[in-house]
């Protein structure tokens, strides 16, 4: 007895099982089409996801390193004068708060007939390793900075685009004075490091090619502090401020994030237009998926009337139509978050760079995410239909058949 | 025609939720592309508008920006023998030092953010240079007086820059400028700047040197003789002219295309299923309607053709309906950072006709495009099967 109901039971989950995948293969071209339109914008969703995670792993990198950056007051552009360094590093004599203070100057660069810019900073080549430690860390790469003064560490996204290897002699035209070709020696592409887009060269060798062009001054765009702990970082944010409060060059301190987003808001305000981008496309594909549910439904609505009236319950019809949609929009959820996947980490495509942010990289989790909501969006599509399968009085519908 | 128009209203009308969904899947489609192309459009007439082909710019070679570069007094004195160098009325040579400086002011947006301002400090000759340039309010500044004059887009897009009006600006924020003037550029890339006399710049800023040199050239065709003067060897500085200058500036505008492309193709082909599907169900909805029609002497081209009319019409409403939409956002201010300058330029939306068209167009490419499929299916309905069934 027992036996027997478990196998009726099993036999109507079969039924079940065999009647979804009749109705999904009876219209092949409307399912296929279906599931290309929930694909698609997924497809859209997950790039627009990968960059805006691309920033906030930039972002969070730069929350993490403890690191103030300290600038001009009046504007970023403005320079600060080199000796700066000396009197922020006098704020902490015993050198356990504040760990190393690094000057920059800004440096850009372009290399022979080529139009694209690059994003090079001249450090002060002894601290640099202390405040940036993501950088340098072979002892080898840390020795051939040391020694060679025209030692150069190229970000990894611009060192595969331009196809620049450590070892490599490489000349690149300083954007602002000296103006000169300078010679670089590449010693790192910086693999560890979170972004792949800025170069580092030595800024005493800029100095020296400053002073044999005929322009004096000794001016960095900006210091980069190291605090050993969260609780310093916050007092010196205030302190350095504070020092500097009654000279002619005012600075302002922030800690590396706030320095960094500004950035990036200002550029088109990327984060935020990708996101209502997203959520645009996502809307389409929720469109697109009701259209068909709302569709495919009508056409059965006899069937189901016929089904109701041979004893299958609500619930069960229900359950169909469900999975039905579930089933279609999972599977284009998985084709379009599958397909950037595939090729932004498999093929030649993985090299692309976008700006800002350089290399895009599909995080899994973001799969994930897209296949959790074209499933959502499977369960909003037949919302509609569901409600109407429960609302369907056998009578009217058989009676309304043609 | 009416009636045949009524007919395609009327089984538009007949399945509300389909067709209202594919509606509202084209209106975001054609809503995201016209903004987007309105938003590089804007960018674009900006940066076009911006230069004269009798202008040169002159940087620094490597400079990549006027802000970045250095042109020393004796390299001015040089440009000043430039073939082809037009005078002004008293027989000064319309050569133009100007000095390209940044501030910060806060935009007017809710955060108040702030946003790098281009100040470019001139003198008189810089107005005849630039003839573009036109006070529309207020009064020019006066060499020697702590004065500047904003240029409208600036105005808009920025606090604090109305005429009578004071900021900080300068390396040691202790020099007030009076806003005394607001000017107006043919719509161009100067409008998002702030002009102030160049020597009281150069004292604020402590930077004696000027960024770049233009020239006015008394006629293009001194052009080439001109750049060959300054790019080679007796001066070595790197000349352009202004408007492939602005056009150089302008690339990102291509970028910003290239990506919408990419973007409203994606959109585009989930809303030419969209469209096919609610016109599947048109069809197979109707096919003993479609097969009487037939069997009544209506062509196969003519049930193709009304199918087609159907699903245009669909799309056309979708169309302007996203027009509409985009519209209202047009003559919004925005601004852009660029990555050459580091100085943002303000412009507004704009949804010009090739905008329009452009969404147009694609509306009728995804109208097309949903109906051929199901079209074909309508003509091949068997007339005497269909019949029967009834």
């Amino acid at each position: 007895m027992r036996r027997g109901l478990g196998v009726k039971a099993g036999a109507e989950v079969n039924l079940r099982l065999a009647y979804l995948l009749r109705n999904l293969s009876r219209n092949p071209l409307r399912s296929g089409l279906t599931c290309a339109a929930v694909a698609l914008p997924i497809t859209i969703f997950v790039l627009s996801v990968a960059v805006v995670d691309g920033i906030d792993r930039f972002l969070d990198n730069s929350s993490r390193q403890l690191r103030l950056a300290v600038t001009h007051r009046a504007s970023l552009v403005n320079p600060l004068p080199s000796g700066y360094r000396l009197k922020i590093e006098s704020l902490d004599r015993s050198r356990s708060e504040i760990t190393s203070v690094c000057g920059m100057g800004w440096l850009g660069g372009t290399i022979e007939n080529d139009p694209r810019l690059l994003s090079t900073l001249s450090v002060d080549a002894d601290s640099f390793p202390a405040t940036f430690p993501e950088y340098l860390q072979s002892p080898d790469e840390l020795a051939a900075w040391q020694r060679d003064r025209q030692a150069i560490v190229i970000g990894r996204g611009t060192a595969a685009q331009f196809g620049w290897k450590v070892g490599d002699r490489i000349t690149i035209r300083a954007s602002v004075p000296p103006y000169a070709a300078m010679p670089f020696h590449v010693v790192s592409t910086a693999d560890q490091a979170v972004d792949p887009v800025t170069n580092f060269c030595r800024r005493d060798y800029v100095v020296e090619e400053l002073k044999k062009a005929g322009y004096g001054d000794d001016h960095v765009s900006f210091f980069f502090v190291k605090c050993s702990t969260k609780e310093a970082l916050d007092r010196y944010r205030r302190a350095i401020d504070a020092l500097f409060a009654n000279s002619p060059d005012q600075t302002l301190t922030q800690d590396e994030k706030a320095f960094m987003s500004q950035f990036i808001t200002q550029q088109f305000d990327l984060p935020r237009n990708l996101t209502i981008l997203a959520s645009v496309t996502v809307f389409v594909a929720v469109m697109a998926a009701m259209n068909t549910m709302s569709m495919s439904f009508r056409d059965r609505l006899s069937e189901y009337a016929a089904l109701k009236a041979m004893g299958f319950r609500g619930t069960t019809i229900l359950l169909i139509v469900q999975s039905e949609s579930l089933l279609l929009c999972g599977l284009g959820g998985l084709v379009g978050a599958a397909g950037p996947y595939v090729a932004f980490t498999w093929t030649p495509l993985s090299a692309y760079t976008v700006p800002l942010i350089q290399t895009l990289e599909i995080a899994p989790a973001v799969c994930g995410q897209a296949l959790g909501i074209s499933l959502l969006i499977g369960l909003l599509a037949a919302v509609w239909p569901s409600w109407a399968v429960v609302r369907l009085r056998v009578v009217e519908a058989l009676r309304s058949l043609e | 025609m009416s009636i045949l128009l009524y007919y395609n209203l009327r089984n538009l009308l007949a399945r509300r939720l389909s067709t209202s969904l594919t509606l509202v899947v084209i209106a975001v489609m054609v809503f995201v592309l016209g903004i987007l192309l309105s938003f590089a459009a804007g960018m674009q007439a900006t940066l076009a508008s911006t230069g004269s082909p009798l202008n040169i710019i002159v940087l620094k070679p490597g400079a990549t920006a006027e802000s970045t570069s250095i042109i020393l007094p004796e390299e001015a004195a040089q440009l000043a023998q430039t073939p082809g160098l037009a005078n002004d009325a008293n027989g000064r040579p319309l050569l133009s030092r100007e000095l390209c400086v940044q501030t910060d002011l806060p935009r007017r947006n809710a955060a108040r953010s702030a946003a790098n301002v281009a100040i470019r400090g001139v003198e008189e000759v810089a107005f005849v240079v630039h003839p573009e340039v036109r006070i529309v309010a207020g009064r020019p500044f006066q060499q020697g007086a702590l004065e500047l004059i904003a240029g409208q887009a600036a105005v808009g897009r920025f606090h604090g820059l109305e005429v009578g009006s004071r900021i900080t600006i300068g390396r040691q924020s202790h020099r007030q400028y009076t806003v005394v003037g607001i000017f107006t550029a043919g719509g161009g890339a100067l409008e998002s700047e702030i002009w102030a006399p160049r020597t009281m710049l150069a004292d604020s800023y402590q930077r004696q040197l000027s960024s770049s040199v233009l020239l006015r050239l008394r006629g293009p065709e001194f052009l080439p003789e001109a750049l060959a003067y300054i790019n080679g060897p007796s001066v070595q500085l790197t000349g352009k002219s202004e408007t492939a200058y602005y056009d150089d500036l302008a690339s990102t505008t291509r970028e910003v295309i290239l990506l919408t492309t990419v973007l409203i193709g994606i959109m585009a082909v989930g809303a030419v299923f969209a469209v096919a599907n609610t016109m599947y169900a048109a069809v197979d909805g109707r096919r003993r309607e479609l097969a009487m029609l037939r069997a009544i002497g209506f062509r196969r081209v003519a049930i193709m053709a009304a199918l087609l009319s159907e699903s245009l019409l669909l799309s056309l409403v979708a169309c302007v309906a996203g027009c509409l939409a985009a519209a209202a956002f047009s003559g919004l201010r925005q601004d852009f950072l660029s990555n050459y300058t580091w100085t943002v330029l303000a412009f507004e939306l704009r949804m010009t006709s090739g905008v329009v068209a452009a969404c147009v167009g694609l509306a009728v490419v995804v109208g097309v495009a949903g109906a051929l499929a199901p079209g074909v299916r309508a003509a091949r309905v068997n007339v005497l099967e269909a019949l029967r069934k009834a």
